[in-house]
């Protein structure tokens, strides 16, 4: 009776809303024009350690299987669709989306849970600011058609820190130190480095120490272009300006804020990232970028660009799922005498037709009864030859 | 919606985070006097709950408090994914491991396996990988001074802050390991969409501090 650590059950009542928030995305990505692909569960580890970053590698969960080599179960999709498109010999674009099961042993002794749903895209194959806001846009439209209320996406770029990084007086070990702190988002402890490393005063270090609020509409693009006169700090800054307006022209600029101090993994990603959440959660619901290196580890250079969905977070902020009036209505037990068995089944089997669910149970009387959470019919076998009639009193 | 909650711990920081917090431009009366746990007045800007000081910065990840006051210590205990944005210079001491008086360093870790009782296990366990040595940590609620002088433990990692304690069980520090002080800690999601309110905050509690 027993769960493995880190695992759950899931019963009737959660699937309900689990299935529906995933159908609902499959659906949004196919008229999007995505594909769905199924890598398997068991890759070789070999393939995932090049890419996963050391945080999630010492997470995977890894044996060695009845053919001595070493494998694990997918800790992520994006480098196992990588592995897929890898095999082609020519780049050429491809838009696909996956949904399953990914597992990894908890991030720290207070959290338990171990396999999460993941449910994305890839874009493959272009690197754009039309394909990066193509993305962006789906992200964007993946949230409202949940629909997730009071969602909101930050919008960054890797460049931005990498930039700043690369400005600061320091040295390859030292700059580390730095990007740790950003990662683990201790601004005090950069507070004291700066101290220490008398840099307190440098526009650079300073601007770092701003990265928790370096949010807003395209305004915050306006005052961060001044800063640091520089082509590559502009081209940054004007990038992110085009992706805003490309949204905006869909349409999509009222839950999207552009964030300077966005960092995701910074050795991952290597252009546009971005996140989004809901203010009634402490975690973000959706994470993606352009990681144009990813292929390059399997000696490819395509670029692509994506982003997954916790499903596990998304259904958290949703409404508890109850059963829809409709499905209600469409549920329907039937009972009949024994000896009626073969009438039974086909007025069963013809009501599942029409999209009911039916359950049958025999019991000792001498009618059929069907019975709906509105209403209940009861009729002789006679009665019983007119489905039709009986189709219409069960419509709502 | 831009109403702020916040945890503050009981125990060793309360006071001095409460008065922290008083002395700031809008605070609302914190009278937490009774067993209330949780201040919420309508008109006040910020909704303020006392939970047990290890809990505060639990609440903050999860996002059912926006912003904590919390110690260093525990923030390294329980690795929070949280925005750790100020230091706000109360609750000082220091991280230690201490030893029964006369003990020298080098010795502790020659005996192989050494045995170190704390009320801080996964930061005792890394602080032991870190140095690379191998080590027994055992996990107690208090009184760890004690430890050594029964012979539960070799050493131990706790937090000093006048040595007195220390001093009376005949043990002393054998590696200050890291200063400790109070934080100011933010969930991730609402400094994002609480941004200004949580930024005047920062400046308003950085010029009490400044006083």
């Amino acid at each position: 009776m027993e769960l493995v650590l880190g695992t759950h059950d899931i019963y009737p009542k959660e699937a309900r809303i689990r299935k529906k928030v995933r159908e609902t995305l499959c659906q949004l990505f196919e008229r999007w024009g995505y594909e769905e692909v199924e890598p398997p569960t068991i890759e070789s580890y070999q393939i995932l350690a090049k890419t996963i970053g050391e945080e999630i590698r010492e997470r995977m969960y890894q044996f060695v299987n009845r053919e001595g080599q070493l494998v694990c179960l997918r800790p992520e999709f994006t480098t196992s669709v990588a592995r897929m498109f890898s095999k082609e010999g020519e780049q050429s674009t491809h838009r696909v989306y996956y949904a399953g099961k990914i597992f990894r042993y908890p991030s720290s002794p207070f959290r338990l849970e171990s396999e999460l749903t993941q449910i994305g895209v890839e874009h493959i194959g272009k690197s754009t600011l039309e394909s990066d806001g193509e993305v962006v846009a789906l992200a964007v439209a993946s949230l409202r058609a949940v629909p997730v209320q009071g969602f909101q996406v930050d919008i960054g770029h890797v460049g931005i820190f990498r930039y700043l990084l690369s400005q600061l007086p320091l040295g390859e070990e030292e700059k580390n130190q730095v990007k740790n702190l950003v990662k683990k988002k201790d601004f005090v402890a950069l507070q004291e480095f700066w101290q220490r490393k008398a840099l307190q005063e440098h526009p650079v270090a300073t601007f770092f120490l701003r990265f928790p609020f370096l949010r807003g509409k395209e305004e915050i693009l306006s005052e961060a272009r001044g800063l640091f006169p520089d082509p590559e700090w502009e081209h940054l800054i004007d990038y992110l300006q085009a992706i805003f307006t490309r949204l905006r022209d869909f349409g999509f600029t009222e839950h999207l804020f552009l964030n300077l101090g966005l960092t995701r993994d910074l050795d991952y990603y290597t252009g546009v990232i971005w996140e989004g959440f809901s203010p009634h959660l402490g975690y973000p619901l959706l994470a993606g970028g352009r990681y144009d290196g990813l292929f390059r580890l399997f000696g490819k250079d395509f670029p692509a660009c994506g982003f997954a969905l916790f499903l596990e977070r998304v259904v958290e902020v949703m409404p508890r799922g109850e059963l829809s009036k409709e499905a209600l209505l469409s549920r329907v037990h039937l009972h009949h005498p024994p000896r009626w068995r073969a009438k039974a089944f086909e007025i069963a089997e013809r009501l599942r037709e029409e999209g009911f669910s039916v359950t049958m149970e025999e019991y000792e009387g001498e009618q059929f009864t069907l019975a709906t959470s509105r209403k209940t019919l009861s009729f002789t076998p006679q009665e019983a030859e007119n489905i039709e009639s009986m189709l219409k009193e069960l419509q709502p | 919606m831009n109403k702020l909650t916040i945890a503050i711990p009981t125990g060793r920081l309360k006071e001095e985070a409460l008065n922290l917090l008083l002395r700031m431009p809008h605070c609302p009366p914190l009278a937490f006097n009774s067993r209330k746990l949780c201040i919420d007045e309508e008109t006040s800007p910020w909704k303020v709950l006392l939970t047990h000081p290890k809990d505060v910065s639990t609440y903050v990840e999860y996002g059912v408090a926006d912003l904590g006051i919390v110690g260093k210590d525990i923030i390294l205990e329980r690795g929070n994914e949280i925005y750790e944005l100020l230091d706000l210079r109360i609750g000082k001491c220091t991280m230690v491991l201490a030893a029964p008086e006369g003990t020298q360093e080098a010795a502790l870790w020659e005996r192989g396996k050494v045995r170190i009782a704390t009320k801080y296990p996964h930061f005792t366990r890394r602080y032991l990988q870190e140095k690379g040595v191998t080590g027994d940590v055992v996990f107690l609620y208090g009184s760890i001074e004690l430890a050594p002088n029964i012979g539960l433990s070799d050493a131990i990692v706790d937090l000093v802050s006048t040595g007195k304690t220390l001093r009376e069980n005949h043990l002393q520090v054998v590696e200050e390991i890291v200063p400790i002080s109070g934080r100011l800690v933010v969930n991730r999601i609402s400094i994002k969409t609480k941004g200004e309110v949580i930024r005047k905050f920062v400046e308003e509690i950085k010029g009490v501090i400044a006083e």
